[in-house]
């Protein structure tokens, strides 16, 4: 019959455009991938995922292939007699019954065990995290260390890493895929999520936020950093220090190997004492992170950008002047400069060793950085920060800033201040 | 093979009373008329709500694109979900309930003809207050979920989420009202001789539906009425500086959310039930284990609601039951599944466009039953929800599902709805390009999921491993809209133009199929005595209903006053009775508005209006 083989035809061509597709999808590079296996965490989730993956490939298939059969053999043919007109098999129901329950039955013990497991208590030597999510960014805060930063997060390998996920305002979700499983914060709770990066060198990844929160959701993600733990404590005695200006990053400590690690938290080192370090910690060195790994997020059409001449004249002294005279100081806090103490944006302590702006949106360059001060608002909708470029048009409260607004000089200043925060 | 189908007559039977003027559909009583006001309205919104979706896609097609801004898009998303949940899919059911239930169990009309008139208006009236926002860039954008406390007035401070909590607080009335009146009619109004365990499988779903309505929905208006409150009232049960817990807003909203689910997919279960034997000619395979099943789905879907929440950290213990209580559906479901196979092995399967349709939800359907198992392992889906992989599931089971089934069932009844065929040239393009498209969208959302793309953003980055998903997902939208808009002509041509039917133009065995199509006023000339599951492959149609000679006069059929069947007359009331509780309701607005008076004058006026309104409609005669 025509329409048969019609059929037929059609559902080689889509069986063979979906095998395409999946050849096409293990050429590409997936940076994101869920499938890694550099947690314990992730490892458990993959392990289930398998068996899933598995039991349900292979239902999916039978079920598929008894229909195709089914409708192919039994298609009707010209004059073919009445059916036989059955109605039901008894043995056949208890079968298809019973099958099913005892795949579950090998679906259902793996999951409630790693439910358990995954949920259980963090080990008390591993480093706390509190994240602290806020529309559209994130504060990471390491009580140990007593440091306080943002949308950058370092993690010593090796070591389990207790996140108290916590939010400012409506709720969010904290993940990152390549590590392991998304926990959401949400408001008035403290919830807990913990892995031990132990699989894997020093690498840089995505976290972004999963939880549906408002205009700039998509523009809420973060960065993460897995370095060697001797860099981890560089890193973390500096962060602790005020600001030091203009200094060139120190070089990786270590250099950046796997380490492997079965006991979870057993490299739990003591932070190093801050009058010993170098006067410049450890910073993520940029020519070692992957091309995805940088933003590419297009400036938004309408805003001038700021000339590299301009910007070339700014100097860090004059703008830490202007920046502690302006609106900046009421959100912003930058330990060691005494008038910058506000709480509701990002801490810009040691914002120039940062890679990326506005909660991994842009390159932390001069040039977005500049025109981040001058219009933030365009640059991302919805955010708190309000427009300050003199004459901007602030695209939320639809007017130009005249009073207290910044010109592009003083832009370029303040630029080189936060840029010169290492 | 033997045909069941009997010839057609050259001419569409009509009793020659049939009223086509506006005022005949504004007061209509009639069950199949607003049924079909109920599949017209749906359909618009189905067109709607694909639109929104089309511009979804565009926006998505590549990365960084700048079609539309975040703001927009949020409200892009929120609508489609909201449209398709509530505008598209519920009422498409609700089409299929009222044409179809008296009709299935041999019926003149529901128990309460103005009631459901009633319930089609006041669903008409939160549809547009619902819908009608976006075009002034003021839709709700808070997702189809409205997640407190994004939700809450410090949060989302403009009118936005009030007209989707007004919106869906009128929708629920419709819905609670319109699920009373059909477990009433199916208790009571019942042919002699259809003992429950006759009843056809679409009825029975329906059946088990109407309960899933009226224990979820209380919920749903429980939780919008405290955020209703909430932001007209100023009280604090979901401001969290006050000390409100959000996961109250959330477990709430999916002891609704869940059964929801199966609301909107078991109706598309009973349609298949009925087209998968007809086109086999075989009895349904299992009839009593489908009929369990479909119950236990429905009384299981209680009891899941919490692995939408495998995120929020319920603790081990609640994410440990959730996981089992919701691998235990995937028995009935599958059950389901092998038993429609088994209805067409060792069948006459007849490929008509309804068919294919119905078989494609098998096929598609499983699909998204088995990435339901991988999300129900709490550990797993901490890295599936909220992704890709999420929107790739829930799209295998209501397009793939409840879509395909619906479709299934167009071109099954739009016979005996119109008395004409709907051209199967057509509908056979139709099919291809809309199953094909909705593969191509659909299942790359799987691969970009996992991959870590997260859902409800309005860009992503370039190089992130994404793009050819994305671009995959985006051009089967195409093939998706060619479908549809192939359909449309389909629909619109064969209403008017398409071959005349007759009364049973597939061999079907169910009542509906005994009588004319379209069918006259008063359905059946005599209730029919009914002897078993198939009565018209069973008994002769002739045993069943009237003779000709009996039911027709003069080259028409006979009308219901020359029959001596009484029939409710038209009436007004139950579309003023709509229009006066929706303004009611939306007075609520110039509270937020800050002028009281206002909000007061009408909200006083409209509740006296609606109050004389019901005190008429209960004291004027039905019939």
């Amino acid at each position: 019959m025509t329409g048969t083989s019609r059929l037929r035809r059609s559902l080689g061509a889509a069986t063979a455009a979906l095998a395409l597709a999946a050849l096409a999808a293990c050429g590409s590079d997936h940076p994101n991938s869920t499938f890694l296996h550099w947690t314990e965490f992730g490892r458990d989730i993959d392990f289930l995922w398998d068996r899933l993956l598995g039991w349900g490939t292979a239902v999916f298939v039978l079920v598929e292939a008894v229909l195709v059969y089914t409708i192919i053999r039994f298609r009707a043919k010209p004059d073919g007699p009445t059916p036989v007109q059955t109605h039901g098999n008894t043995t056949l129901e208890i079968t298809w019954t019973i099958v099913p329950a005892v795949i579950l039955v090998f679906i259902a013990v793996p999951t409630v065990r790693t439910v358990f497991k995954t949920q259980a208590k963090a080990p008390d030597s591993a480093l706390q995290v509190e994240v602290i999510g806020h529309q559209w960014w994130w504060e990471f805060k390491y009580p140990q260390y007593g440091i306080t930063t943002a949308n950058e997060l370092y993690l010593p390998v090796g070591r389990t890493v207790n996140f108290a996920l916590k939010t400012k305002d409506v709720l969010h979700s904290f993940w990152i895929p390549n590590l392991g499983g998304k926990r959401d914060l949400i408001s008035n709770r403290t919830n807990y999520l913990w892995f031990t990066p132990d699989s894997i060198g020093a690498a840089a990844m995505n976290g972004q936020c999963a939880e549906y929160c408002g205009d700039s959701h998509a523009n809420m993600k973060f960065k993460v950093f897995t370095v060697a733990p001797a860099d981890f404590e560089s890193w973390a005695a500096h962060q602790k220090r005020p600001a030091v200006f203009g200094v060139a990053p120190a070089a990786p400590a270590t250099p950046a190997v796997p380490v492997k690690s079965a006991a979870r938290g057993a490299v739990a080192a003591a932070p190093a004492p801050a009058d010993t370090a170098p006067p410049v910690g450890y910073a993520f060195p940029a020519d070692q992170i992957k091309p995805f790994w940088w933003p590419k997020t297009p400036l938004p059409a309408g805003l001038a950008e700021i000339p590299d001449a301009v910007l070339a004249q700014g100097d860090a002294a004059r703008g830490k002047d202007t920046y502690s005279r302006s609106a900046c100081i009421g959100c912003h806090t930058i330990t060691g400069n005494p008038m910058s103490m506000g709480v509701i944006g990002p801490n810009l302590t040691h914002f120039g060793s940062r890679h990326t702006l506005a909660a991994g949106l842009f390159p932390n360059d001069a040039k977005h950085l500049a025109m981040w001060i001058k219009n933030s608002r365009m640059m991302k909708p919805g955010v708190l920060m309000n427009t300050q470029g003199m004459n901007e048009m602030d695209p939320m409260m639809h007017q130009k800033v005249t009073t207290g607004g910044l010109t592009d000089a003083q832009v370029a200043d303040v630029v080189a201040y936060l840029r010169a925060l290492k | 093979m033997t045909t069941m189908a009997a010839p057609a007559p050259a001419t569409l039977p009509t009793t020659g009373e049939y009223k086509t003027g506006i005022w005949s559909w504004l007061t209509t009583v009639d069950h199949k008329r607003i049924g079909i006001l109920y599949l017209v309205t749906a359909l618009f919104f189905f067109v709607w709500g694909g639109l929104e979706a089309a511009i979804i896609r565009a926006q998505l097609a590549g990365p960084n694109m700048g079609l539309v801004t975040a703001q927009q898009y949020n409200q892009l998303f929120t609508m489609h979900g909201t449209t398709m949940v509530f505008l598209v899919i519920m009422p498409l059911s609700s089409a299929f309930f009222n044409f179809l239930i008296p009709l299935q169990i041999g019926a003149r009309d529901v128990a309460f003809p103005r009631l459901n008139a009633f319930s089609y208006w006041v669903f008409l009236a939160g549809g547009i207050v619902v819908t009608l926002p976006i075009l002034f860039g003021m839709a709700p954008d808070g997702g189809w979920f409205g997640y407190a406390p994004l939700t809450t007035k410090a949060y989302s401070s403009g009118y936005n989420i009030d007209y989707w909590v007004l919106g869906l607080q009128i929708l629920g009335v419709a819905s609670l009202a319109a699920a009373f009146n059909f477990i009433t009619t199916i208790i009571n109004m019942r042919a002699p001789g259809m003992v429950l365990m006759r009843m056809p499988v679409f009825t029975w779903m329906s059946f088990v539906v109407q309960f899933l309505v009226i224990l979820a929905f209380p919920v749903i208006t429980a939780a919008l009425v405290f955020l209703l409150f909430d932001r007209f009232f100023g009280t604090n049960f979901y401001t969290v500086a006050a000390g409100a817990d959000p996961l109250l807003w959330q477990h709430l909203f999916w002891v609704f959310g869940h059964p929801e689910v199966y609301i909107l997919i078991l109706p598309a279960f009973g349609l298949v039930s009925e087209v998968l034997p007809t086109f086999s000619r075989k009895p349904l395979f299992g009839y009593p284990v489908i009929v369990y099943s479909g119950i236990l789905i429905g009384a299981l879907g209680f009891g899941v609601w919490a692995h939408h929440m495998f995120s929020v950290g319920m603790g081990p213990i609640a994410d440990s039951v959730f996981s089992v209580t919701t691998m235990l559906i995937a028995i009935p479901t599958g059950v389901k599944i092998l038993n429609w196979v088994s209805t067409m092995w060792g069948g006459q399967i007849r490929f008509t466009t309804s068919m294919m349709f119905a078989i494609a939800l098998v096929a598609m359907f499983t699909v998204g039953g088995i990435s339901g198992i991988m999300h129900s392992s709490a550990p797993a889906d901490l890295q599936q929800t909220d992704s890709y992989f999420v929107v790739a599931h829930f799209h295998y089971v209501l397009v793939g599902g409840a879509v395909l089934g619906i479709m299934a069932g167009v071109y099954y009844y739009f016979p005996k709805l119109t008395g004409r065929m709907l051209d199967e040239t057509l509908g056979k393009w139709h099919f291809w390009t809309f199953v094909i498209g909705t593969n191509l969208t659909f299942f790359p959302m799987h691969m970009s999921g996992l991959y870590g793309m997260p859902r409800r953003i309005y860009t992503y980055d370039a190089g992130q491993g994404w793009e050819m998903y994305n671009l995959l997902s985006s051009i089967g939208v195409i093939f998706q809209a060619i479908g549809m808009t192939i359909f449309f002509v389909n629909f619109i041509r064969s209403w008017k133009k398409g071959a005349i039917a007759g009364n049973n133009p597939w061999g079907a065995p169910t009542l509906e199929w005994a009588i004319p199509s379209p069918v006259p006023d008063y359905n059946f000339a005599h209730i029919p005595v009914v002897t078993s599951r198939y009565p018209l492959w069973d008994q002769k149609a002739g045993d069943l209903v009237k003779s000709e000679a009996e039911t027709t006069t003069g080259g028409r059929l006979k009308t219901a006053a020359e029959l001596g069947i009484p029939m409710p007359f038209p009436t007004i009331l139950p579309l003023v009775a709509a229009v006066f509780m929706t303004a009611m309701l939306c007075g609520l607005l110039f509270i937020h508005a800050g002028n009281l008076p206002l909000a007061l004058g009408i909200m006083i006026t409209c509740g006296l209006g609606l109050a004389f309104t019901l005190i008429k409609w209960l004291t004027s005669p039905l019939e």
